[in-house]
């Protein structure tokens, strides 16, 4: 529905393509895959029978892949099927898909810009840019509801960000509480009530400046009259009512923070063109909620309002500006933290008090800010993206180098870098913040760590279980005469599990020496030699964090693509769609060339079409 | 609604202020007659409804009642209602066929009051392709109260998505949908759920508009110019906005024209306001607080459900609104239970039982407490007299999953119990077998008629059940 087909040219390329996608493709999927994956029945949420043409075949590209994948290993069809297809077969269905998937890849098919739906502030941006905005040292969003996210699996997801009459009774009360805190510091209230009345200015004509003023900051761009002329009848009315000129100043400035031209990022249609360049305002806007979470400052509205800001060496050098300012944290925080995962610590993440009465406030916080101050290093020194991967180097307090058994002489509460000499540790497969969320309250868990590891590192997620997989028992302390590693192996043999698990379950096992709270241990809960031995298919052997990590290095370009794509779709607020394909492409190819540096994913991402262009259609 | 109807609306925001000459009021006066005279019929009380839901399902061999009719026995997980039992209709037999689809989890709580297929996707198109049912309820009757409906929950929204499945966890955590394409997420800290309830919004020294109101008005008109130089997806994602401007306008306007009116609060119903004001401060403090990297303070899982719960018998009690719902917690939450004897774990994984005794047992001690919050709910409107009944004689309040056995996602046969009279226009004390199949949604088609909001069709009910 989404993806027209526009033009000859596709009309022509794509024939081929059609052929086989109706007298190969179609009949197979026919044949083996929809009476299970279709309209009457949808295992694992996987629907084919609607696959029935090339375009859609580029909307669900990232099915094709699975689809190729699942066939290619022979799990599917699955072995207990009265009709197998032959290797003939087989290969003669997956020629044409891994066409399809190599010209997207490569940009051979219509390429497009994209296009963002409307996008509220989320509770975060909300926050930033109200304290940019007026200075409040308090979190005015605090009780906004989460926001739900999807896509690649951020909140800054347009399609997700909901207004609802609860919602804006909440903007309501917290633009009351950020005006009327204002109003309380008169050293704030001079700064905000920039003109006033006298001489030849007249009460109307200083509010008109007050407004002018907070609302260009506010909506992000230069202000019309008719965009004033609202707050201004507001002013007016509270004269009429007899309020004093600085008190009929704050409903208006109120309503500036529950206005939609604040509230939500509009980006201007152009009428009669299918794709254009976005507006220098419009660009400074998305830069600085992609690295800050905030709104431009005064520097990018100057180089926005001259114009210069779309030139690509005044973007680079905004952005080496921008990630050096400490606001840059929120990218560390909200891109880094929901994409790693580590996010969850703040409220999700429950370790059993009883079971680990170490885990504490403290300890939650330390881990939190260990993972992000690890990602703002990365960024700050343009370090390779792949130390998150594997590192030399931590950063630990007092207490996270007890927590780990590290003796590095670090004091206090505050974090510092400190040089590793145990192998395991380094990267985020040894970050407290990691370790615990990709466990369960009493107990490790080798399949969630192992599905992390495919899913979030490496983009690449293990089909769902079946329905009825069951699950170990939540506490490995009552794992009746067997070892938890020995009661896995028995869940693992069933036929329907085996062929994912044995992908899934090397990775975590390899890490079973951390503890379900990130600490080292050499034994189980039940005080039984701890078996890290782990083997991939294709006899890869492997039994430590270390040896892991050297494995996972081998996929470093997977990885990367991982991040780019994760990074891209953060930054635009969108699904990343067939044609932001090659743009993933382009974008590993300049990190390779540039030795993995984040700081030039950074710049690649914000010079990128996508992030610079804007089209008519989706 | 006419100002000879305001004149009898309880003063909800002069509860807490100790107001002397009110206090004396009979109760019975205080309480009723809003309703009957806004509707000028027959003088019958406003019927509440609420809707709470339980994610992960229920250990199956132990949640059916034996018996069939009034003549029946509760079973080991449904035993806390054995104070109530004359007041609830356990109905077996149901399933939400349209829910059959899709995933194990999500297609099937997302849509549990809508009975919807909801639309495959892991953010763009969200929609659970219909309006829930207490939303329904909330368009249909919400204007007589001060809210239209409540939405109210104990777990934080999940973020991201499901790979494993390639949803959002959105639909995870919520049941309330306005629109199709509008879920309404949960108010989670009950300081903020009792304020909007009962808390006065500030005014205008000088006697004019308020400010909420010449704020709301401005920008609505800013928001109409906008809209027009928006296309059409932005505008539409504008129109929620606005959408919501307008109700909150509306809601301004009903307490506005409220005040002054000689509105009055019975003296129990201030006293309990009161009591539960002090309990939400002892446990939750006057705001949310939050640490500097957003942690919240974690209340006591049990208190923080009775709090929400008491929240939603104060509003009924004082007619502050008629529809509420309430999420236990998001579908496959992994919550931790073992605050409960002979639990160890969490809530998700002990669902997937694979039919170990031991998980069993963990997984029905989950079921009986999230059944013993609800029976503490019930027997607490039961014990509000008003007329010649109670408020849980008022009300219909509705108990269930998505699924049955956690452990298979059985969509057939799905827990649900429906507790009150709705006014005695339901017979109660009976364990009704609806027969194998069906439709939730046949339930829900007869809930709504009995709340005065019927529908010709809901999911894909064109009638209720059988003997409802």
């Amino acid at each position: 529905m989404r993806f027209l087909l526009s033009g000859l040219l596709l009309c022509t390329t794509i024939t081929g393509w059609a052929d086989d996608f109706s007298s190969v493709v179609q009949p197979f999927l026919e044949k083996h895959c929809v009476s299970c994956h279709g309209e009457t029945k949808s295992k694992g949420g996987i629907v084919l029978h609607d696959l029935t043409d090339v375009s859609t075949a580029f909307e669900k590209h990232e099915l094709l892949e699975n689809i190729i994948d699942q066939v290619r290993h022979e799990d599917m069809p699955p072995d207990d099927e009265d009709v197998l297809p032959s290797d003939a077969e087989r290969a003669e269905f997956l020629a044409p898909l891994e066409d399809i998937l190599e010209k997207i890849k490569k940009g051979d098919v219509p390429q497009s810009a994209g296009r963002v739906v409307l996008r509220r502030l989320n509770r975060n941006e909300y926050h930033y840019t109200v304290k940019d905005l007026f200075g409040v040292k308090f979190n005015p969003a605090r009780g906004f509801p989460a926001d739900g996210a999807g896509g690649e699996g951020f909140d800054t997801l347009a399609d997700a960000l909901f207004s609802t009459p609860s919602l804006l009774e909440k903007y309501l009360e917290a633009a009351t509480q950020v005006v009327d805190s204002v109003y309380e510091s008169p050293a704030s209230l001079h700064k905000v009530i920039i003109a006033k009345p006298g001489g030849a200015l007249d009460a109307n004509a200083a509010a008109e400046k007050v407004l002018t003023f907070h609302a260009t900051r506010a909506y992000r761009r230069r202000v019309s009259t008719e965009d004033v002329a609202p707050l201004l009848g507001v002013f007016k009315r509270g004269q009429q009512d007899g309020l004093n000129y600085q008190e009929s100043l704050r409903a208006p400035l109120t309503a500036i923070l529950v206005n939609p031209r604040f509230l939500f990022r509009a980006e201007a249609e152009q009428p009669g063109k299918t794709e254009w360049p976005l507006t220098d305002f419009e660009l400074a806007t998305r830069l600085s909620y992609f690295l800050w979470s905030s709104m431009p400052d005064s520097e990018l509205f100057r180089l926005a309002d001259k114009g210069e800001l779309s030139d690509p060496k005044v973007l680079e050098a905004q952005v080496d500006r921008m990630l050096k300012s400490p606001k840059a944290r929120a990218l560390s925080r909200h891109f880094a933290g929901q994409w790693i995962g580590f996010d969850a610590m703040v409220n999700e993440v429950n370790p059993d008090a009883k079971r680990f009465p170490e885990f504490d406030q403290d300890l939650r916080r330390s881990m939190y800010y260990e993972a992000t101050q690890f990602f703002s290093h990365l960024v700050k020194q343009d370090r390779p993206i792949t130390e998150l991967i594997d590192s030399d180097y931590a950063f630990v307090n007092e207490r996270l180098a007890k927590h780990y058994g590290m003796n590095v002489g670090v004091k206090g509460s505050k974090l510092k870098k400190v040089k590793l000499n145990d192998k395991n540790r380094g990267g985020v497969l040894g970050m407290g913040a990691v370790l615990t969320s990709t466990s369960l309250p009493m107990r490790t868990s080798p399949v969630l760590r192992g599905v992390w590891i495919l899913d979030s590192l490496l983009g690449d997620p293990a089909p769902p279980p079946p329905p009825d997989a069951g699950e170990l028992p939540a506490d490995d302390t009552m794992a009746g005469g067997l070892t938890f590693r020995e009661q896995l192996e028995i869940h693992r043999t069933a036929k329907s599990c085996a062929g994912c698990h044995a992908r899934i379950d090397p990775l975590g096992f390899s890490l079973e020496n951390f503890d379900a709270i990130g600490r080292w241990r050499e034994k189980d809960a039940n005080g039984k030699a701890l078996d890290t031995q782990a083997i991939l298919p294709g006899d890869v052997e492997f039994s430590s964090p270390s040896e892991l990590k050297g494995l996972l290095m081998f996929g470093k370009e997977k990885f990367a693509r991982n991040m780019c794509r994760k990074m891209l779709s953060y930054s635009l607020g969108r699904p990343l769609e067939y044609y932001d394909e090659a743009v993933l492409t382009d974008l590993v190819n300049q990190l390779k060339s540039n030795d993995f540096k984040t700081q030039s994913l950074i710049k690649s991402v914000v010079l990128s079409k996508p992030f610079t262009h804007r089209s008519a259609k989706r | 609604m006419n100002i000879q109807t305001n004149k009898w609306q309880i003063g909800r925001r002069r509860a807490l202020k100790g107001i002397g000459a009110t206090m004396a009021l009979p109760f019975l006066e205080a309480m009723r007659p809003m309703t009957a005279s806004a509707q000028g019929v027959s003088g019958v009380d406003p019927v509440r409804m609420a809707c709470l839901f339980m994610p992960n399902g229920v250990r199956p061999d132990k949640w059916t009642p034996s018996g069939d009719g009034s003549n029946f026995t509760l079973s080991p997980i449904l035993s806390p209602l054995e104070a109530v039992k004359d007041k609830v209709t356990v109905i077996s037999g149901l399933t939400n066929r349209p829910a059959h689809h899709g995933d194990g989890h999500y297609f099937k709580s997302a849509s549990w009051l809508t009975c919807t297929t909801i639309e495959q996707t892991d953010g763009a198109n969200i929609s659970a392709n219909g309006v829930s049912m207490d939303q329904i309820a909330a368009e249909a009757i919400g204007s007589q109260t001060r809210l239209p409906s409540m939405e109210l929950g104990i777990e934080r929204t999940k973020s991201g998505v499901d790979s494993n499945v390639n949803l959002t966890r959105l639909y995870g955590s919520h049941i309330s949908w306005k629109k199709p394409d509008v879920p309404l997420p949960c108010e989670l800290n009950p300081r903020a759920a009792f304020d909007r309830l009962f808390k006065d919004r500030p005014k205008n020294a000088t006697g004019g508009a308020s400010r909420d109101a010449s704020v709301l008005d401005a920008v609505l008109q800013d928001a109409k110019n906008m809209q027009r130089t928006l296309g059409a997806e932005d505008a539409h994602k504008l129109e929620q906005y606005m959408e919501s401007v307008r109700e909150v306008e509306r809601r301004i306007q009903n307490e506005e024209k409220a005040m002054g009116s000689g509105q009055n609060i019975s003296p129990a119903a201030h006293e309990q306001i009161r009591e539960l004001d002090k309990r939400i401060n002892r446990h939750v403090g006057r705001s949310s607080k939050a640490d500097d990297i957003g942690s919240v303070e974690r209340i006591d899982p049990t208190e923080h459900v009775r709090l929400m719960m008491d929240i939603m018998v104060l509003a009924f009690w004082t007619d502050s609104t008629r529809v509420s719902t309430f999420m236990f917690g998001n579908s496959v939450s992994n919550k931790n239970f073992s605050f409960l004897d002979g639990v160890s774990g969490a809530h998700h994984s002990i669902s997937h039982h694979k039919n170990d005794e031991d998980q069993l047992d963990q997984y029905e001690a989950i079921n009986t407490w999230h059944v013993a919050q609800y029976a503490y709910m019930l027997e607490r409107m039961n014990g509000i007299e008003e007329g010649d009944s109670t408020l849980l004689d008022k009300s219909m309040i509705l108990f269930g999953s998505g699924i049955r056995d956690g452990n298979r996602h059985s969509p057939h046969d799905i827990p649900t119990v429906l507790a009150g009279s709705a006014n005695g226009q339901l017979k109660t004390g009976r364990h009704l077998d609806a027969g194998n199949g069906e439709p939730l949604a046949g339930v829900y088609h007869g809930m709504l008629s009995r709340l005065g909001a019927p529908v010709k069709k809901i999911g894909d009910a064109r009638r209720e059940i059988r003997n409802l």
